[in-house]
């Protein structure tokens, strides 16, 4: 049985500057073009330089192509360029904006991919929405009352950095498939709305019968290709984290993807937000789930507790997404299909 | 040998000391600190740095470039714990130097050395892991209240010492960035008096727009965005864009606090008048000291987040004019560069945690204060006039240009202290005595 060749927990010494590519990884192989170079800080569409190239892993498991990249955070002037991009008055502190996974079918040209930026761009920008506060807020607030010094909230957006993400998709070239690659190649990230209805994408599914087969991922069937790539992740000025994490694995007759985003805002708020993608080598079908699961930070505290944990454990499974994921109600979910085989 | 000297062998090797140790050790290091102001006075020569978070082998490397203790002083702006595997270790070698050469080695307080927030984010449980039980981390948590507040750096030079290395007359420089070998990356030279600069497009430190008075936000971000990968060659390079034009005290002394200012705090004698030895509060001039971060905003900014304080450059010059501050250096923020220089030079930011949480691969940087030997900062030469209509977007580049070129003595006016950093990496990942971590098949559903 294949292990996963590049442990999540992995992590690299940091390399000296920009030109330096860190190692590459186990199985790094130039990308092809139909990988799109989104998300990085040059712009959108030069090619990849050869940095963002060597570490980039790839996949090919016929007809699909998976790619996954994983490099530092962004330095400064990547990040105000992406900030400037993104019309956000801040971005997360840990910003890995080089990272990338992408699912791609290259005979059709369709493929979905995962990057900081996109994720980002799904952030409320101006604070129009819901705009959450720490839990001493209003303490904080009340011990203000009376000074001289009239300040204002500034910078208002989703400060939480709650990314409502499904990916990027790339819809598919016009029906006929061919020429996929060109219809990729240097589309940028904002490539979702190229080609509106000019060929296959994911399309909701309205029957309710669509579903990943969770027996099948059950099974045991031999890992061949497995990663774990961080788009971002803040410490929410020491209040929470919110973090977006890709993780995938693929096996040799299916593959799944699971996008999530974590965010806790300590005696606030849990939110665990989960795009899945599930793909069917043989039958070329996709399935895209999305999600949404929240509670008040008390309520999740308090089943913690009841489920027998001491407060110490509490704090410490607080932490970890996959044991409060459970735990949290349901408050949105939609499945998304599509098949790439031409028969359809 | 001396207790205190073994406990410093044995901590060196990253092996935790017994708790009855600890305990005496916390004892007197409380002894010791409750004798210091909230503001600390430190002399030059010093190194500053910032955050370490536990990253114990990445302290080792701090000193491996910066020097050893008692051979440097160093200052240290808080956040020593949280995050990282070694929080333990960490601050104990930090407090068993502290005792050992009190002069040497300064500590300050930083939000990660609370009550509330070490059970959140791993030293609490560190604790409990290595010693079964919660007294060496209550021991150490009542040394954070003792902890100063800030420290106030006096007698820092304003001209770099004249080395044989450099080819430049090392009284023009006013910045250098120095690899962990001890190569001068990039070298940066003094302005002239930021008043005949105004209205240029002025590529600020980390090619962020400072003079905002001046330009729209569009504009400038723009502008600097697109030169900001000229500027940025080495690690932190880019971050001293341009100098000039520092508004504060040239001879000026240095103030150092982990986060920043508060709108209570409009003299460094009110940092004086707190009662510090507590938990941090959560509102108050203390709290802000802690958390507040500079920001691209004018005046006093309330963070979206409902708490805490953003502070604009006109606060910042305002401070350290009033203060006679020729620069305010702190910590808490993240920087892929290690250091960022802000507001014309007038604060800046160190971070010394290399590949922060094991896995950002950013790097690390420490802050070299001179002394100053002859007491002649004040008036100096000039590098003369230097391309004034490039927008200043040269930076540090176009005083590249001009050097040598214009010998010319005029007086002109310091920007702020000499300031050299070190900038440095992660210790290599085997020096950490971690097995590798074999990787386990994850079948996430
Ligand atoms: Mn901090």
């Amino acid at each position: 049985m294949d292990p996963p060749p590049n442990p999540p927990s992995a992590s690299r010494p940091a390399p000296s500057s920009s030109s330096t590519a860190p190692s590459p990884p186990v199985t790094s192989s130039p990308l092809p073009p139909t990988i799109p170079s989104s998300s990085t800080s040059t712009t959108p569409l030069r090619p990849p330089s050869p940095r963002l190239t060597l570490a980039t892993r790839t996949h090919t498991q016929p007809p699909f192509l998976i790619a996954t990249r994983k490099l530092p955070i962004l330095k400064a002037g990547p990040i105000e360029a992406l900030q400037t991009r993104l019309h956000l008055p801040a971005i997360p502190e840990m910003i890995f904006g080089d990272n990338l996974v992408c699912i791609a079918h290259p005979r059709t040209g369709w493929s979905v991919s995962f990057s900081a930026e996109g994720a980002l761009d799904t952030v409320d920008k101006t604070g129009t929405g819901e705009m959450l506060q720490v839990a001493y807020a209003r303490e904080w607030s009340r011990s203000r009352e009376g000074q001289q010094v009239g300040v204002e909230v500034v910078r208002r957006y989703d400060w939480s950095y709650s990314a409502v993400y499904k990916g990027d998709e790339v819809r598919a070239a016009a029906a006929g498939g061919g020429g996929g690659a060109d219809a990729v190649a240097g589309v940028d990230r904002d490539g979702k709305g190229e080609q509106p209805g000019m060929g296959k994408g994911l399309v909701v599914d309205e029957t309710g019968k669509t579903e990943i087969p969770i027996e099948l991922l059950k099974r045991r069937d031999p890992i061949l290709f497995a990663d774990e790539v961080v788009l971002y992740e803040s410490e929410l000025d020491d209040n929470g984290i919110s973090a977006v994490t890709v993780k995938l694995r693929v096996m040799q007759e299916r593959m799944l993807l699971l996008c999530r985003l974590f965010m806790r805002l300590d005696g606030v708020l849990v939110r665990v937000r989960d795009t899945r993608v599930y793909v069917e080598f043989g039958t070329e079908e996709v399935i895209r789930e999305y999600t949404a699961r929240e509670d008040k930070f008390e309520n999740v505290k308090r089943k913690l507790l009841m489920s027998g944990l001491t407060p110490d454990g509490v704090t410490v499974a607080l932490r970890d997404s996959n044991e409060v994921a459970p735990l949290l109600p349901v408050v949105e979910r939609t499945v998304e299909s599509l098949c790439l085989a031409d028969k359809s | 040998m001396s207790d205190i000297d073994r406990a410093i062998e044995q901590l060196r090797a990253c092996r935790p000391i017994p708790e009855h140790e600890v305990r005496e050790l916390c004892h007197k290091a409380r002894e010791l600190l409750v004798e210091e102001g909230n503001v600390v006075t430190v002399n030059a020569p010093v190194t500053i740095c910032g955050d370490i978070h536990g990253q114990f082998h990445d302290l080792m490397e701090l000193f491996r470039v910066g020097g050893d203790v008692p051979d440097t002083n160093y200052l240290f702006m808080g956040d020593f714990v949280d995050r990282g595997f070694y929080s333990l270790e960490t601050f104990l070698l930090l407090l068993c130097l502290k005792v050992r050469y009190p002069d040497r080695m300064t500590l300050i307080r930083g939000n990660h050395e609370s009550r509330q927030i070490t059970t959140v984010y791993g030293f609490y449980d560190e604790c409990l892991r290595k010693y079964g039980s919660a007294n060496v981390w209550r021991y150490c948590c009542d040394v954070f209240d003792y902890l100063a507040l800030g420290a106030i750096v006096l007698g820092a030079s304003n001209t770099m010492p004249s080395t044989t290395a450099s080819p430049l007359s090392r009284d023009d420089v006013e910045v250098e960035v120095h690899s962990s070998d001890g190569r001068i990356i990039s070298r940066f030279l003094r302005h002239q008096d930021s008043s005949e600069n105004q209205g240029r497009i002025n590529g600020g430190p980390n090619g962020i727009p400072s003079d905002s008075s001046d330009d729209t936000p569009t504009t400038t971000a723009a502008t600097t965005t697109s030169t900001a990968p000229t500027l940025t060659g080495p690690p932190g390079s880019g971050a001293t864009g341009s100098s000039s034009g520092s508004l504060g005290d040239p001879a000026g002394a240095v103030l150092c606090v982990h986060g920043g200012l508060s709108p209570l705090i409009d003299k460094v004698d009110k940092i004086r008048l707190i009662d510090r030895k507590q938990e941090v509060p959560h509102e108050g001039a203390m709290c802000d000291l802690l958390w507040s971060d500079p920001d691209e905003i004018d005046g006093w900014g309330l963070s979206p987040r409902g708490a805490g304080f953003l502070f604009g450059a006109d606060i910042v010059k305002q401070f350290n004019r009033k203060n006679n501050l020729s620069l305010i250096a702190r910590a808490h923020q993240l920087v892929m560069e290690g250091f960022k220089e802000m507001f014309d030079a007038s604060i800046v930011t160190v971070w010394s945690a290399p590949n922060y949480c094991y896995r950002c691969g950013n790097v690390a940087a420490m802050l070299e204060l001179q002394e100053d030997a002859g007491g002649l900062g004040v008036l100096a030469r000039s590098n003369g006039d230097v391309n004034r209509s490039d927008g200043g977007l040269a930076g540090g580049a176009a005083s590249w240009g001009a050097a040598g070129q214009n010998d010319a003595l005029l007086p002109t006016k310091r920007t702020g202290p000499g300031r050299i950093y070190h900038v440095f990496q992660a210790a290599p990942q085997d020096s950490r005595g971690m097995p590798a971590k074999k990787p386990v098949a994850d079948y996430f559903l």
